[in-house]
């Protein structure tokens, strides 16, 4: 897939990340990612469920998102973490990402969007934004 | 059929394969079929459902579907794990959902079902027939048929 070069940190360390995806290569792939950055410690989730039960339990600083998973979806996951803390930093991470989707995501409480297939770089850019927005 | 919608799942696929399964010649041809000819050891099966309905049906060789998941992760695989089954399965998902999107955009309500992978030998089992389209996509680690069915809700 994609090079995974050492990059330097992204924030002050350390930043916890919440990586919700069915997909164990997605799992993986983002977790090489988190990896790739200093001082992440990331943790992973394979449904919505577990990822409410998670966010509660870590309070992660970043949570990556899927959308289209089995049992709870990924638009509804953001909302009920959102709900329950407005201030949840989600970048949603999704193969589908037509335009309602996305506006779905963001209303949902969402600070970003990347389209999959993510690389390394658009993944470091979301996170820069959304620590320095917040 | 919809050839509107399959000519965007082909062209969707191809390039997401080129962009992740490393070199993969242009689609020559589309076949039409009365049913899906996967039977291969390995098939990754998606459902569509919205203001059409159908499904897609990826199926490759063992061998094929190993070698597209080593060179997803970066890393040789030593055959048929849970990450090369489920790299296989996000193949199909990436490439469904970016032509999924495109569909929205455009209008149609259409959305997807996660992906399903089954693996083994002769796996030839349809309890019904829907005319499918076929298209033959050529990687470097082999042959990786698309088979779509999608129709207009009457």
């Amino acid at each position: 897939m994609h090079s995974i070069d050492e990059v330097p940190p992204i924030a002050k360390s350390p930043l916890t990340c919440l990586i919700v995806d069915d997909s164990a290569f997605m799992r993986f792939h983002l977790r090489r990612m988190m990896d790739s950055f200093d001082g992440v410690i990331a943790s992973e989730a394979a449904n919505g469920s577990e990822a409410i039960r998670e966010y509660g339990r870590l309070r992660p600083d970043i949570v990556l998102m899927d959308i289209v998973m089995p049992g709870m979806e990924g638009v509804e996951t953001v909302k009920r973490i959102c709900d329950a803390d407005p201030k949840a930093r989600v970048i949603m991470i999704s193969s589908v990402s037509y335009k309602e989707k996305v506006a779905e995501a963001i209303a949902a409480g969402a600070k970003w969007f990347i389209p999959k297939p993510v690389t390394t770089e658009e993944l470091r850019r979301a996170i820069e934004n959304v620590l320095s927005s917040s | 059929m919809r050839l509107d919608f399959v000519r965007i799942f082909v062209d969707s696929t191809a390039k997401l394969f080129k962009e992740l399964a490393g070199p993969t010649a242009d689609v020559s041809s589309l076949t039409m079929r009365p049913s899906p000819v996967a039977g291969r050891e390995v098939m990754a099966i998606i459902g569509l459902s919205g203001e059409a309905q159908g499904r897609v049906i990826f199926d490759m060789d063992l061998f094929t579907a190993v070698q597209l998941a080593g060179h997803m992760l970066g890393e040789p695989s030593p055959g048929m794990t849970p990450l090369v089954r489920s790299s296989i399965a996000e193949l199909a998902s990436m490439a469904i959902g970016r032509a999924i999107s495109q569909i929205n955009d455009n209008g149609t309500r259409l959305s997807m079902s996660p992906p399903t992978v089954i693996t083994g030998s002769n796996l030839v089992s349809y309890d019904q027939c829907f005319e499918t389209l076929v298209a033959p996509i050529h990687t470097v680690y082999g042959e990786v048929r698309v088979n779509i069915t999608i129709q207009d809700l009457d």
